[in-house]
């Protein structure tokens, strides 16, 4: 590889896809990719990248074939040619560990922006290309977020959790913290690189939030990007929830330790400018088993309780076990979510447990969660869907006063908040 | 007469004083060193105790579930003070063998030799089942975690039998290094463990037949269950 990227020298443009048994997407992607930089970025010099984690169905054989013709994008021709480089990443199995190649890369080329979109995307255009690299290139912007419309029942830890708790820990509305396609300045790029993290859960699935809270605490200017429907294949179908859990929120709440001077400061959220052409569109119908979920909060609240002692304070567990039944009235309030992500967070920054195991106690909570919203969303729209996760987003912002009380007291066992 | 009395009687007093004169030293500096050692015990306790709070070893037991198992055992100290006072209850008893030894007796002293080549045994004893308990309930906790997240409904009875087997294990190697009933203890702990796995294999191959068809079925086929279409991130 090496040799390879001396033969490249610098370039102006890194374009990174991590693979793993991706070959029924791939393609797609890496045809959509070369659309967008030939025909938005054509006298850019680029490298596209697949930081490949040992697939086994010939993920970097399609990549390598891939080819898109440029006349049926309508571009006559590109200035520079565009530079494939596919190559196994080392290192922790996950997305991160792919991601801290692709960094290596974009710094050995000297690359002024860098984009990065997952190879499970059947939605990408090359439009998605200018939108997520423009703003870095022309607008100077140092990180782009992504911006678009999922399905209401898609990316529940992004909704329920991660983009309401960093909106309401560091003031700054990205909707999509964990979204999965980013734009960033080399320069990010080789900061983030600097970082000693890659033997954390960064280097799974943590690495999407740890991104987004660095580019935010290093004061980047941000902003996001619409790109219009996200569909994509089921993200890597293998994966148990309760490590996914584990891996994200274990990253967020990491975050919250290494930035407390910073969140603690931050009163109120503003927003964040949104670049890109806003329109409707229609999304699949999914598939869910409410009942299903609710069984498992059920088993949950009734089995861990006794381990919640020290992480719940007696009315929040007392609320939960009253919720405990059938799918049918099942809510959990806002107001009563939040306690709950708090509490875990002071838990875990207070250590009162193995921290794997308070995470993924979580699972059973969070299931409940998904079809307490499901369950009050069944006959919503996009809007009020959205206006609901506001609603969720402003529960959090009133109730951190709470968690900045308690942040720094100590443990007080039987009654910790 | 006063001849016979002084042999049947003066004499022995004479001699058993004579002996009780040598021997009070003995006993006095046995009784010294054995108040010398609770002073210093006492002092010992005390700055382990402390030490061992100020390291956070209460609130590492808290985390490991140490703490949770002492409270199910019934014993109300915390980790910290019940290490102090085990290492108060050691130094009493090298100072009592101390103690014996100034008496200078054979037969004490070859007990006090087998019980100074004990401690190390006891020690180490001690050791494995503090680690054994710390390990059951990991594991016991992991276990009732991964089979609640699965939704197995029997999740608490599946952590309870893991952490029976690691404390058990445990023991049985505890015993082993204590030398009591060596062959008995790992004998009992073999066939009962293995009893179980036997059990439950039977049980699952029996009574859950169709379950276990159909998990392997979906396992090779690599399916995924309707409910889950939705993306988590």
């Amino acid at each position: 590889m090496r040799r390879q990227l001396d033969g490249i020298g610098r370039a102006d443009i890194l374009v990174g896809i991590p693979s793993y048994n991706n070959a029924g997407t791939i393609g797609h992607v890496v045809r959509a990719v070369s659309a967008g930089l030939a025909k938005y970025f054509p006298e850019s010099k680029a490298a596209l990248v697949n930081s490949d984690g040992g697939s086994t169905d010939g993920t970097p054989d399609v990549v390598a074939r891939a080819g898109v013709d440029l006349q049926s994008v309508l571009v006559a021709h590109r200035v520079n040619p565009l530079h494939k480089i596919t190559t196994p990443y080392h290192g922790i199995p996950g997305k991160g560990s792919a991601f801290r190649l692709m960094f290596d890369i974009a710094a050995a080329l000297e690359v002024k922006a860098c984009a990065v979109v997952d190879s499970d995307l059947r939605s990408i255009t090359p439009e998605w290309i200018e939108l997520l690299l423009r703003p870095v290139l022309r607008e100077g912007y140092d990180y782009v977020a992504p911006y678009y419309l999922r399905h209401k029942y898609d990316g529940t830890i992004t909704n329920s959790i991660v983009y309401p708790l960093t909106r309401a820990l560091y003031g700054k509305r990205i909707r999509q913290p964990i979204g999965g396609e980013f734009g960033f300045t080399g320069d990010l790029a080789r900061y983030f690189l600097s970082k000693d993290v890659w033997g954390t859960d960064v280097a799974r699935y943590g690495i999407d939030i740890w991104m987004t809270t660095t580019a935010i605490a290093r004061g980047s200017r941000i902003c996001q990007a619409y790109l219009g429907a996200k569909l994509h294949d089921p993200k890597d179908p293998g994966a148990d929830l309760s490590a996914m859990l584990v891996q994200v929120v274990g990253s967020l709440f990491s975050l919250m330790e290494e930035h407390a001077a910073l969140w603690k400061g931050v009163e109120k959220s503003e927003p964040v400018p949104l670049f890109g052409f806003q329109y409707d569109v229609g999304l699949e119908p999914v598939a869910v088993n409410v009942d299903r979920m609710v069984e498992a909060f059920t088993l949950g609240v009734r089995e861990f309780a006794p381990m919640w002692q020290d992480v719940f304070s007696p009315d929040v567990l007392e609320r939960l076990r009253a919720l405990q039944g059938t799918a049918s009235g099942f809510h959990i309030p806002d107001e009563l979510w939040v306690r709950v992500v708090f509490d875990f967070a002071l838990a875990a920054h207070r250590r009162i447990m193995a921290r794997e195991h308070l995470l993924k106690s979580l699972t059973p909570l969070y299931l409940g969660r998904v079809a307490s919203f499901i369950l009050e969303t069944r006959q919503s729209g996009h809007r009020e869907v959205e206006e609901k996760i506001e609603e969720l987003c402003r529960a959090y912002e009133q109730q951190k006063s709470c968690l900045l009380e308690q942040w720094d007291r100590p443990l007080n066992r039987g009654a910790s908040s | 007469m006063s001849e016979t009395w002084d042999t049947a009687f003066v004499e022995p007093m004479r001699e058993f004083f004579k002996e009780v004169g040598a021997f009070l030293p003995h006993v006095l500096a046995m009784v010294a060193i054995v108040a010398i050692g609770f002073g210093v015990a006492w002092i010992v306790k005390t700055a382990i105790t402390s030490a061992m709070k100020a390291a956070g070893v209460d609130q590492f037991s808290g985390r490991v579930g140490f703490s949770q198992a002492l409270s199910r055992g019934g014993i109300r100290e915390t980790p910290a003070h019940l290490i102090g006072r085990f290492f108060y209850w050691i130094i009493i008893l090298v100072f009592l063998m101390f103690g014996l030894g100034a008496l200078q007796l054979p037969h004490v002293d070859r007990f006090i030799d087998q019980v100074f080549s004990y401690i190390p045994h006891l020690l180490l004893a001690v050791t494995i089942i503090v680690v054994g308990v710390i390990l059951a309930n990991f594991f016991g906790t992991a276990t009732l975690i991964a089979a609640v997240n699965s939704q197995i409904t029997q999740a608490r009875l599946l952590a309870r039998g893991v952490r029976l087997a690691v404390i058990l294990f445990a023991l049985s190697m505890a015993f082993e290094q204590l030398g009591i009933a060596t062959s008995i203890i790992v004998a009992a702990f073999s066939i009962s463990f293995g009893g179980a796995v036997l059990a439950l294999a039977i049980a699952f191959g029996l009574g859950a037949k169709d379950a276990a068809k159909a998990f392997l079925e979906q396992r090779l086929k690599k399916e995924r269950p309707k409910e889950e279409e939705f993306s988590h991130l």
